[in-house]
Formats: C-alpha cells, structure tokens, sequence
C-alpha cells in the first residue's frame, strides 16, 4: 500500500515540476520576446521602408536581403574566411599585448617604483598617441602585410593593460600583504593569493578596454590597407556598390563585437565571483 | 625650505621620464641607432612643425579637425541628454524596452557605416560629422539613461516631502546627480569621436590632422608626419583636459575623487 502511495507522489511530482518546466521555457521564450521586441519592430519598420519608397532602395537594403546575401556569403565560405583573417588578428595582437604588459606591468608597479614614476608620463604619452597616424610609420618600417595591422593592434591594446595592471599592483591594499605577511605568507603564495586576485579587477577592466578598441581599430586598418577581413569586406563591397554586402558585414562585425564583449562579461564573472558587482551600466 | 626642495625633487622625477624620452629620440637618428629615414630626430619634427605654423597650414587643419569634433559632439549631447531624460525619466519602462535596440545600434562600428554615411550625404563635411555624431551619442545616451535612473530615490521623495514642484525636482535633484556620470558619458565619447575623426579624416578629406599625417605618408615626409601625430595627441589631452575642467566647474559640489 505503502510503495504503491509513494509511486503516485512520485508520478504526481513528477509530472507536476515536467509542467512547471514547460511554463517556465514558455515564460522564458516569452520574456525573451518581450525584451526584444524593440529590435523586432526595428528590423519590421526597415524590412517595410525601402520597399514602400520611403528611402531609396539602393541605399538602404531590406533585411530579407540582407539575410539572403549573408546566407549566400556563408554558404560559398566568404564570410568564414574573412572572419578567421580578422579574428586571427585581433586575437594575435592582443594576446601578444598582454603577454607583454602583463609582467611588465606587475615589475614597474611591484618592484621598480621610482622607474615606474618616471617611466609614467612617458607610457601615457605613447598611450595618447592615435594609431592611425602611427599605421603609415608602420607601414613603413614593416611593409603593408599582416605585420604592420597585428602591430597596431599591439599598439592598440598595450597601453590600456599596461597601465591599469600598474593602477592596479600599485592600488592592492597594504593591509592585506601585511597581514598575510604576518600569517607567514611570503613569495610566490603571497604573489598569487594575495596580490595577484587584488589587481586582477583592475587588469580584467584593462583586458576589456582593449578588446573594445582593438576590434574597432582592425576593422578600420583593414579598410585603410588589405586584402581580406570584414574591414576589407566593407570596403570593397563600398567601393563596388553591393549596398546589401556592405550591410551584412556591418552587421557580421556588430554581432562578433557583442559576442566578445558577451564573453569578456562571463569570463569576469567567472574569476571574479568573488567581488561584488558594481552598479552595471 | 625642505619642503620646497622635496616638491622640486618630486616634479623633477615627474618630468625626467619625458625628458629622457625626448633625447632618446633624438640622439637615437642621430648616431643611427633607428633609421633617421623612417624615424626622424625630434629636432628636425618640431622644425616641420614650426614651419606648418609659420606658413599658418597648422592652425587651419587643427581648426578644420576641431570644428569637426565640436560640431558632432555638440549635436549628439543636445539630442542624446534630452533624449536620455526623456527615456530615463519619463517612460522608464520603454526605455528598458529599447534597451537591446540601444545597444546594437552602439556596438554597430562607425567605421562600417562611414561607406553608407558617404552614400547618403556625399563626401563633404556631413558624413565626418555625422561620424561623429554617430559614435557620440550612444555612449551619452546610454550613461543619461543610466544617470537619471540610478539617482537616490531617497533625494527625490525628501525633496518631494519638503514639497518641491516637478520642474524644481528636476532641475535641482535629478540632474545634478545625474550630471557625473552623463560626464562620464560624454567624456568616453569625445575620446572615441577625436579617434574617429582623424581616420575618418585620412580616408577622405582635403584638410584636418588627419588629412595633414596621410599626405605626409603619402609624400614621404616624415617629419612633418610626427608633427601632425604630436600635434593629435596634445589636441587629444587637451579635449579631455578641458572637460575635466568643465567637469569641475559645473560640478563644484561633488567632492572631487582621486583620477587614475
């Protein structure tokens, strides 16, 4: 009597949280819906604008197209290509910046304090100074190749690490090396469980910073000097006027750069679930 | 007397570095350390640059860049503050509505629509401006948004309880606390729109810093190519110099905090 009873809770239970998760998906699709409506009547009021008249078609594509040509584009294996020769970059240059200033980061603001006061001003000159006008002196001394666009990317990306690793070394608080001192930590353990998770909010922020630039830059020296990459894409499909290529490019790089901006957000949120969030933005 | 000689020695540190920087740069071309072709010594770069200011070419391309940036800058703040208060404060609801809209349209890179600018407004000064305008006023529009919604509901209802009229509420509460983080806003923006600018202006354009370093890639002339990029980024400083003091003196009630 007892096993039998127990079987119908169970059953009841059971079908009870399989309805409970149906509601929520629908509640979830539903939200999902509702928080994008806005970009859903957008795109409906772009679809219908062009093709009433009330802004020249040749300008401004529909969507339907748009997606058509983007489908095309990924189906002859374009697009993937562009995108790899773009990504290549941008991750080369700024994995190489903070391989860089990272360390140098860590030495100038741990151990060579007077150097780093000196070598500051120095650092937020060169950090001040605009990449493009820099490209054509790259150009120069590194030919128009791959070199000279993963250096400004390098370029790019550099300073904002390198300075916010040195705000953030030199920003731990005394407090916590002292007393981690005084429980007889010392070395590589204080290095690593004290130091390093104090400046990494500050290192992570700089990391961020420079992705945003640096993507922003790569689409722009691809449009100045390449020969493939979706700045490269937009470009040729400017100069060639395929109005609705030039479209799906734009919309391919807005998409990667809220992607990796999507995954600089988990990625802090995974090492730093520790720190409380600030107010977001 | 101490004292004094111990800020000495701190402003002396403070400026060595730059000091140092300079020499290297110039005796590095000069015995051949760097190719003198490709990286000039400073001398002969601020002999460029005193030539462009002689003949007064500097004044005009730096006039030209600026007008630019300002007309653009100004344009977006004048649309997105309104627009942001408006959202922030009067359809809060809508403006969580349109937020994802916001956002993609903030992340669409300018540089992808200088092409469509060009198309619609041909190559004069609309399309650089409206380069500008376009990367501008999100970074505003969004940090009004933010701004207006994270004011101390605690100020408004005790200024509400001392019996303060909207517009009193508006122009007394809301928007001084809201008005530090729009700075931030428009701050972040101005530094991304000069950046804009300049490649907008290496691009297409027929005056401007920006037009002033691609001639000189173009002609080879290298010193007066780090002139114009020495020239950039004292502009650059200088913009955001300004609104920090613009900052500080719209802001004399905030207490100042320490800037990284």
């Amino acid at each position: 009597m007892e096993t039998v009873l127990r079987k119908i809770v169970e059953k009841k239970i059971g079908s009870h949280t399989e309805k409970d998760k149906v509601g929520v998906l629908l509640k979830k699709i539903a939200a999902v819906f509702y928080d994008s409506l806005s970009i859903i009547i957008f795109i409906g009021i772009w679809e219908i604008a062009p093709r009433v008249g009330w802004v020249p078609q040749t300008f401004i594509s529909p969507p339907t197209i748009i997606v058509s040509t983007l489908w095309d584009l990924i189906v002859s294996g374009v697009l993937v290509k562009h995108i790899g020769v773009s990504l290549g970059r941008a991750i080369l240059g700024f994995v190489c910046a903070a391989v860089i200033a990272i360390p140098l980061g860590f030495f100038l603001g741990g151990w060579f304090r007077l150097f780093e006061r000196i070598i500051t001003p120095v650092l937020r000159l060169l950090g001040e100074v605009n990449p493009f006008s820099l490209f054509p002196i790259f150009i120069l001394l590194f030919g128009i190749g791959e070199v000279s666009k993963i250096l400004m990317i390098f370029w790019v990306c550099l300073w904002p690490i390198l300075l916010n690793t040195i705000t953030g070394i030199k920003n731990v608080d005394e407090l916590l090396i002292k007393s981690a001192r005084s429980m007889g930590v010392g070395g590589k353990e204080l290095f690593f469980k004290v130091i390093l998770p104090a400046a990494s909010p500050n290192i992570f922020h700089g990391l961020k910073t420079s992705s945003d630039i640096a993507f922003f830059m790569l689409i722009a020296a691809e449009m100045i000097g390449a020969s493939s990459g979706l700045g490269w894409l937009i470009w040729n499909a400017q100069n060639n006027y395929q109005i609705p290529i030039l479209f799906a490019a734009t919309i391919t790089i807005s998409a990667l750069g809220l992607f990796m901006n999507y995954l600089f957000v988990r990625l802090e949120h995974k090492f730093m679930s520790w720190k409380e969030s600030p107010a977001e933005y | 007397m101490k004292d004094h000689l111990n800020s000495l020695v701190d402003k002396f540190i403070d400026v060595s570095g730059i000091f140092i920087f300079f020499l290297l740069w110039e005796i590095a071309p000069r015995i051949g350390v760097v190719d003198g072709q490709f990286i000039p010594p400073l001398s002969q770069v601020l002999l460029a640059a005193g030539k462009l200011a002689a003949d007064g070419s500097l004044f005009i391309h730096i006039a030209a860049s600026l007008q630019r940036t300002f007309i653009g800058l100004v344009l977006a703040i004048v649309i997105a503050v309104p627009a942001g208060f408006i959202l922030g404060g009067v359809f809060p609801r809508l403006s969580k509505q349109l937020r994802p809209l916001l956002r993609v349209f903030g992340q669409i890179n300018a540089f992808s629509l200088f092409p469509i600018f060009i198309l619609f407004f041909g190559i004069g000064e609309v399309a650089k401006v409206s380069i500008i305008f376009w990367s501008t006023i999100w970074p505003v529009l969004f940090t009004t948004i933010v701004g207006v919604q994270h004011v101390d509901p605690l100020y408004i209802k005790s200024a509400r309880s001392i019996g303060a009229d909207k517009f009193t509420i508006f122009s007394k509460v809301i928007l001084p606390g809201a008005a530090p983080v729009i700075f931030t806003g428009i701050r972040s923006g101005a530094s991304l729109a000069f950046l804009m600018l300049i490649a907008a202006e290496m691009i297409g354009a027929s005056a401007g810093l920006g037009w002033l370093v691609q001639n000189s890639a173009v002609n080879n002339m290298m010193p007066r190519l780090f002139a114009a990029t020495i020239m950039i980024a004292l502009l650059g400083v200088s913009i955001n110099y300004l609104l920090y003091l613009l900052e500080d003196n719209l802001l004399e009630w905030k207490q100042s905090s320490g800037r990284g």
